[in-house]
């Protein structure tokens, strides 16, 4: 099935402002898009408020709105374009304009949840109806059913994949019901339809329960919280999918969570492919990922699906999916080489995986499942030193504000690579002379820190955990000991151990 | 040190750093070891099929795991660009724009370009975008075998932050060519002895300073120059520690507690100038690449003003391009300082400079040789691709070839916006410091200053409200202007709410208020408003150093219910300006390329 013929223009919303859940991983699926939609003859308009972006250079599209991102201003778009393309004598939107191309469509799972909102926005007030616009890239019911907590449990029960014991509540007194029925602390809240789950949390006895769930309803925009049983210590997992019209699935990209499940993905450590997994389980997981974005209806471009296991059992859980190009599809393309924005730009206007070809073998169609023979590491950069009120701990809820990713040929090349990446000032996972802040205190660099400040650092995620299992190694802890208090994968441990044990060696041939 | 023992150090990811500090050698002497052993890493290719066949994208990451090297290296004219790292509070897309833009730009100009980045968020580390890109940390070590081992004819250090701009003289100290404005004007414009004189050789003034390295210097200092000052550490981006202080126990527990001072890293210590208006102005400037430096030209690419008085982080403070307050006479002196520097500095590339303005006096407070985070807004507001230009003087161009020689200026007005991650960090107060802490910016675009304002604020999700009632509740500093910014509210139709103080001087003034009880007052008070949705902006000033509790209470909450609100006076005006102009007449929007063919 080649492009579709029917399409003149082609409406991108970018993702707007940098903020915390939303950074420049939007302004490269964005500047790949245009570029791919441009490379295919289309005309592309672009709307970004963002200044910074490449993608709104004036050479990226052929007609840049750096106007507010709302559904009042898009609409405001919209109608102008449609003047414009009549102006231009092209039947826009017309149903008899079929042929050649005439119609203007707007494709909005490129800029992240700010592009997506718009668009279900514009959905439902029916403007695109009203205007003639179709939805390309994913379509409004799919979306729902990816984006509808309840919905999306629902579906997946339907399909015999398993999901975290939860309700969704619209009240206080229906949060309080369900955290009845769920029986056990601590709980998960988490709200409806915002960014990087913002306003979400974890609450371990009722009074935070009560604090948390108001503040959720009161920031979902439909005042909606989900109330979830807690995975707090399960491994967590993300697959990369795309799919096309002719229901071809790939997975790009595996990743695991080197943080386990109660730290946001932006916020974990993370690594591909993932690392502590059996073939046989990988496999299993694969077959839910195309499972469940056939359910969902995503019919052409990627979607990211996120998975817990617990460590115990076994039992997989699925978290939830993105529909859409999310931050984890960046991080994803950056490790496999497979540029998903420009390939789901190419889905959305009717091409399918295997009339793409791979820009970097030249030789493979884009149906062809990245393999890769290195590992990656991303860990996330934070900024808790310009809000010294603010509580650091991570949880569900996403703090840093940036990431640094790595490329080795052994995770334990990756992650010192990336640690010195991150702009902290240190050149590895230690033993590079710089001293240890820990509050007040002060430590050299190999001094052996008490035991008790670093329990405390290991129990509670927080930004330096990483550093801290170094001294936990270094202070004589075990690694079953520390996996105990993190409940990081003994192999992950393992490997840092190493690390750890290497440095004490280095250390013993100074003279 | 043996091969083997250093052999896999590497392999388990040792810096040269780590294994110089724990085997008690120095940096150079790690590496001259493994040099000498011949132990280098080797780069191989992401390609999406684990080298079953041919990649024709190179993209590399460097490993001592495996021998096997995959980088064939070409002999065209090579430029490495030297990325920003991960995106972090003060140094983020801005610098990833500009990185791109230098790739580009000398792929254009027939040279062979190298990105090397850490970033997985960017375009800049994309497989396209430059002709090859190395996935790698921004260290010395790493970068400087890419350099040598792809036989670099120079390396771009100022487009991509800080970061790369703290490895220029390394660098260079190894024999990297660094292109452009050269090291030692960069350390001339960081050092704050050299930038100060050169100030007073052309004639600059500069707000009264000093430089400590100890508490006791920094009192001293302070007590010459009389409070307010501002103080922070040298050498760092986004206002990192940067804090007005007003007395001495402030500066004593600053000193203490929030800056390591020593003789190589000092705390800069300057006069505050209170209500300044702060301009920002970026430059480029080809007068480095001519024998003499009144060859060669300087070009004004934007003077954008600050709407927030002095005092507001650059990369907080919301601008206007082109300045809507500032007499022609002062923007004369701007530009004639701005050439001045740039002349002198002999940049070749980007220059940033920082001014305050008080009535008619012109006060330089930094300039930074490299490109700013304000670069991609100004190149957007008036159609000419600076960093793109930049890249290409500092690769041997004069601007007279690329046919840019005039200061360009817009019939429209573009302002700029912060916005913040408070919603994040609950508890967090929401006052704008010296300290940045936004993390993005928009843009709103308007051949109307009221409109393109208002455009701001919608984009920044915190649209003005067009009716309801304002909240105002301001220190007494701004006591004396506040009634004159609440009437415009006032004759907008608005109805005025506030607390005690506020309340009595605009009753003074003959405005009709609503009264409300502060925080320890009673009940209803403002927060309760706040949260019933009864109030639709926000104006709040604070109250000195140490805000107050309720204040703090009264912002957060502002922020949890999304009701906009302005922490400054001017920040009050713009918006009743805005308002004005949405009620005159409905916005329209417009692409840019429009506004550029426009003028």
């Amino acid at each position: 099935m080649p492009k579709r013929t029917d399409i003149h223009s082609v409406l991108i919303i970018g993702a707007g402002p940098i903020i915390i859940g939303q950074a420049c991983e939007f302004d490269y699926s964005g500047t790949q898009a245009c570029k791919a939609l441009k490379e295919e003859g289309f005309r592309v308009i672009l709307v970004n408020s963002n200044p910074a972006t490449i993608m709104t250079d004036p050479e990226f599209a052929d007609r840049t709105y750096l106007e507010p991102i709302t559904p009042e201003c898009v609409e405001k778009i919209i109608v102008r374009e449609l003047a414009e393309l009549r102006r231009l004598g092209v039947p826009a939107n017309e149903p008899n304009g079929a042929d050649r191309p005439h119609k203007l469509v707007l494709l909005p799972t490129l800029g992240g949840q700010t592009a997506l909102n718009t668009a279900m926005a514009l959905g439902r007030s029916g403007v695109l109806e009203r205007h003639g616009v179709e939805m390309i890239g994913a379509n409004a019911a799919a979306i729902e059913r990816g984006e509808d907590r309840l919905v999306f449990k629902e579906l997946m029960l339907s399909i015999g994949l398993d999901v975290p014991i939860s309700g969704v509540a619209h009240t206080l007194e229906e949060s309080r019901a369900i955290a009845e029925r769920i029986g056990r602390f601590p709980l998960i809240i988490r709200p409806a339809f915002t960014l990087g789950g913002t306003g979400g949390g974890i609450a371990y006895n009722r009074e935070e329960f009560e604090e948390l769930a108001k503040r959720g309803l009161d920031l979902s925009p439909v005042s909606e919280i989900l109330i979830e049983e807690s995975l707090l210590g399960w491994k967590e997992f993300e697959m990369e999918v795309m799919r096309d019209k002719a229901d071809n699935c790939v997975i790009i990209c595996s990743i695991e969570n080197f943080d386990p499940m109660g730290v946001h993905t932006g916020d974990s450590i993370t690594v591909a492919p993932i690392q502590t997994l059996t073939d046989k389980e990988y496999q299993i997981m694969r077959d839910a990922s195309f499972a469940v974005i056939r359910a969902v209806g995503v019919e052409t471009g990627g979607s990211n699906i996120q998975f817990a296991v617990d460590p115990a059992t076994g039992r997989m859980v699925i978290i939830e999916m993105n529909p859409r190009v999310s931050r984890s599809s960046a991080l994803a393309s950056k490790a496999t080489g497979f540029p998903i924005a420009k390939i789901a730009a190419k889905l959305a206007v009717g091409y399918l995986l295997d009339e793409i070809r791979n820009d970097i073998t030249r030789e493979t169609p884009a149906s062809f499942e990245p393999t890769i023979d290195y590992v990656v590491v991303k860990v996330p950069r934070f900024a808790f030193e310009k809000f010294p009120q603010a509580d650091p701990t991570l949880n569900t809820q996403m703090k840093s504000v940036g990431e640094a990713m790595a490329i080795g040929r052994t995770f334990k090349e990756s992650l010192q690579k990336c640690l010195r990446s991150l702009e902290i000032g240190r050149s590895g996972l230690g033993g590079d002379g710089k001293p240890w802040r820990v509050g007040t205190e002060v430590y050299g660099d190999r001094d052996r820190l008490p035991r008790e400040v670093i329990s405390r650092k290991l129990t509670v995620p927080n930004a330096d955990r990483i550093f801290f299992i170094r001294h936990a190694l270094r202070a004589g802890m075990s690694v079953r000991e520390i996996h105990g208090l993190t409940k990081i994968d003994p192999w992950f441990l393992t490997q840092i151990e190493e690390i750890v044990q290497f440095e004490d060696e280095l250390a013993a041939t100074k003279a | 040190m043996n091969l083997e023992r250093l052999t896999k150090a590497k392999a388990l990811g040792f810096s040269d750093r780590q294994i110089a500090h724990l085997t008690g050698l120095t940096e150079a002497a790690v590496q001259a070891e493994r040099r000498r052993l011949g132990l280098e890493p080797s780069y191989r290719l992401v390609d999406t099929c684990a080298a079953e066949f041919e990649a024709y994208t190179p993209y590399y990451y460097s490993t001592y795991d495996r021998g096997d090297d995959e980088v064939n290296v070409s002999e065209r004219r090579k430029v490495m660009i030297l990325g920003g790292g991960p995106n972090r509070i003060g140094q983020g897309i801005e610098f990833d724009y500009c990185c791109v833009h230098a790739a580009f730009a000398l792929r254009e100009d027939g040279f062979e370009t190298l990105m090397v980045n850490s970033n997985p968020e960017t375009v800049s580390t994309d497989y396209d975008t430059s002709d090859r890109l190395f996935f790698e940390p921004l260290t010395l070590e790493d970068v400087l075998h890419i350099y040598q081992r792809e036989r670099c004819w120079g390396a771009i250090a100022q487009f991509g932050g800080q970061t790369p701009l703290n490895l220029a003289l390394g660098l260079q100290q190894h024999g990297v060519n660094i292109i452009g404005t050269s090291p030692q004007s960069i350390e001339i414009a960081e050092d704050r002895k050299l930038f100060a004189a050169l100030l007073r050789k052309l004639g600059i003034p500069q707000p009264p300073n000093g430089v400590a390295t100890n508490e006791i210097e920094a009192l001293a200092i302070a007590r010459g120059l009389g409070y307010p000052i501002l103080v922070r550490p040298s050498f760092v981006l986004g206002g990192r520690a940067m804090q007005i202080v007003y007395a001495d126990a402030e500066l004593t527990h600053y000193m203490r507690f929030a800056v390591e001072a020593s003789p190589e890293r000092p705390v800069l210590v300057d006069k505050f100038l209170e209500d300044a208006t702060e301009v920002d102005v970026d430059c480029i400037s080809d007068v480095g690449s001519f024998d003499r430096p009144d060859q060669g030209h300087s070009v004004i690419g934007g003077i954008l003003e600050h709407i927030e008085f002095a005092g507001v982080h650059s990369g907080d403070a919301a601008m206007v391009l082109p300045p809507h307050t500032l007499a022609e006479s002062v923007l004369d002196t701007i530009r004639t300082y701005t050439h001045a520097m740039a002349r002198e500095l002999r940049i070749v590339g980007l220059m940033n400079v920082q001014y305050a303005v008080k009535g008619e006096r012109v006060y330089c407070l930094e300039v930074n040789p490299r490109a700013s985070r304000t670069v991609p807004f100004v190149s957007k507001a008036i159609g000419v691709p600076l960093a793109k230009l930049a890249a290409r003087v500092m690769a041997g161009r004069t601007l007279g070839e690329l046919g840019f020689t005039a200061e360009v200026r817009t019939r429209y007005w573009a302002v700029k916006e912060s916005v913040f991650p408070f919603n994040r960090f609950h508890g967090q107060d929401i006052l704008l410091s010296p300290e940045m802490r936004s993390t993005g910016e928009v843009m709103g675009i308007d051949a109307d200053l009221g409109l393109a304002y208002a455009k701001s604020q919608m984009a920044a999700g915190s649209p003005l409200p067009l009716r309801g009632r304002v909240f105002f509740s301001v220190n007494d500093q701004d006591k004396p202007q506040v009634a004159a910014v609440a009437r415009l509210f006032v004759e907008l139709g608005f109805e005025l709410v506030a607390t005690g103080g506020t309340a009595d001087v605009l009753e003074a003034a003959g405005l009709t208020v609503q009264r409300v009880f502060k925080l320890l007052e009673g009940r209803p008070h403002a927060v309760d408003l706040l949260k019933n949705r009864d109030l639709q902006l926000v104006v709040n000033t604070p109250s000195g150093a140490v805000p107050r509790a309720d204040e703090v209470k009264i912002r957060t909450t502002a922020v949890y219910t999304a009701t906009p609100i302005m922490t400054t006076l001017s920040g009050a005006r713009a918006a009743a300006l805005g308002i004005a102009a949405l009620r005159r007449n409905d916005y329209a929007v417009q692409t840019i390329q429009e506004f550029h063919q426009e003028g």
